[in-house]
């Protein structure tokens, strides 16, 4: 019998089991083939929610799924937390178990780290967990006027373009309000465009000088005083503020650090082709944990779970691997409430997004409830790519 | 620039993609001691860029661009 072992049950983790439960399902039922999903958690988020609670677009009963109904009923889930993974040995340790693998896919996604930046987590707000957002979104509920600052208080993050998209929301949800004119809104980025990405930073720079957002390019935050209401750079300035919304700095799963199968900013060292970690045939990284030059995103994490799945796949009948990772990603930018633009890009090629519009938005909410039905089944990772 | 040498703190960030080489440059001239001179190893183009617009920003004094072969050694002096 071969063992698929899948540490963490989030977007990547959950498309590579179900996709290959579907795959696989004959031999699955006559136990040739195990799939064990392992997780501390009992619940799925989907994590783009948080971008689009605070502003009341989304809920948190259309952001969370039992993990265990979203997985195929041949795949074994575990809900525990995971101490080790000894690479060498073929063994995952839990507080409870140790899983032996014959494939492992390492889905340990990125975590906010507060600590890189003193004053932050106190400071302002962000929506970065289910609970912050809706801290944030009463925070914004009450916000009748003055200074809203949105930073990047440190690289990399979660979902690049969430922070833009968060000023864009911002503006947009007051000026349907009709108290824009009282709001003096900033957005604070550590580089020298407003976006990583040069000719997609050119068309948020003139959408952000449109609206009215001032933008404060090579601002890494240094530190945060709460008490004043101020956010200090390294390069030297100080800017004040009345409402803060800054995006915290993420680090790897602490799990993977303490199995030294990290680099020194706590990402896994992953083959940006065949999606191997560096080293060792048998254990695919994906999403958020990997050292991949692309977003992190769960897009990516989507794209990247097609390939794993199909070389597992492939390996488990005898084919040689039939997919490589391009490099692949697709985001959404909402520019405003009703109107978005969408990036698709990968490693050879930069994106060339379309003029925001209606149509992109409309297919946004769309997907947020396709990511429950398609996306996280596994029916088709990566857009059948 | 040989007296400098024993110096220079190097970052090789070769093979790491923007914002990557800003980033650890930064990282690195926030641990370092003024005067300390900090050379980044860059196969990212944007670096030529980005890395003397922020070491004019911050206040540091920009030394240069090394050119080799697939990459770019890019040096900073740490001013204050």
């Amino acid at each position: 019998m071969k063992r698929i072992l899948v540490v963490g049950g989030g977007t990547g983790g959950t498309i590579v089991a179900n996709n290959l439960a579907h795959r696989l399902h004959e031999k699955l039922v006559k136990g040739e083939i195990e799939i064990t999903v392992v997780d501390s958690s009992s619940l799925h988020v989907y994590q783009p929610a948080y971008l689009l609670i605070p502003f009341g677009i989304m809920h948190r009963n259309e952001a969370i799924r039992s993990e265990r109904d979203l997985l195929a009923e041949t795949i074994k889930f575990r809900q525990e937390r995971v101490n080790k993974i000894d690479v060498n040995n073929r063994l995952v340790k839990t507080d409870s178990s140790s899983l032996q693998y014959d494939f492992l896919v390492l889905a340990t996604g990125a975590q906010p780290d507060y600590s890189q930046v003193p004053g932050l987590e106190k400071g302002g707000y962000d929506f970065y967990t289910l609970e912050n957002a809706y801290k944030l979104r009463e925070a914004i509920g009450k916000f009748e006027g003055g200074r809203l600052v949105v930073a990047v208080a440190g690289i990399p993050f979660k979902c690049p373009t969430a922070p833009m998209e968060f000023a864009f929301l911002a503006d947009s949800y007051y000026s349907k309000l009709g108290v824009r004119d009282k709001i003096e809104l900033d957005y604070l980025y550590p580089l020298p465009r407003p976006f990583t990405i040069p000719n997609v930073a050119e068309q948020v720079q003139k959408l952000m000088d449109d609206r009215k957002i001032k933008t404060d390019l090579l601002f890494n935050v240094e530190s945060v005083n709460p008490e004043k209401k101020e956010i200090t750079s390294i390069e030297g300035e100080t800017i004040k503020y009345d409402l803060a919304v800054l995006t915290p700095p993420h680090t790897g799963s602490e799990v993977v650090r303490v199995s030294g199968l990290t680099d020194k900013g706590g990402w896994i060292p992953t083959d940006r082709y065949t999606l191997h970690v560096k080293g060792y045939d048998d254990v695919y990284a994906i999403g958020d944990a990997t050292d991949l030059p692309v977003s992190k995103a769960g897009s990516a994490a989507d794209f990247q779970a097609a390939v794993v799945s199909t070389n597992i796949w492939d390996n488990i009948n005898g084919f040689p691997p039939s997919l490589r990772y391009d490099g692949r990603v697709m985001c959404f930018i909402i520019t405003a409430i009703g109107e978005a633009t969408i990036l698709l890009f990968d490693y050879e090629h930069p994106p060339s997004p379309p003029p925001p519009n209606f149509a992109c938005y409309w297919y946004k909410l769309v997907y947020n409830r396709m990511y429950w039905t398609v996306t996280a089944k596994g029916l088709l990772p990566g857009f059948g790519v | 620039m040989s007296h400098e040498e024993e110096k220079v703190k190097v970052i090789d960030a070769r093979g790491s993609y923007c914002p990557g080489p800003l980033m650890e440059l930064i990282r690195t001239v926030k641990q370092s001691n003024i005067g300390d001179i900090i050379e980044v190893w860059s196969s990212d183009e944007g670096s030529q860029r980005d890395i003397p617009k922020w070491t004019e920003k911050a206040g540091h004094e920009f030394l240069g661009v090394i050119h080799e072969k697939g990459y770019d050694r890019i040096r900073v002096r740490k001013t204050r």
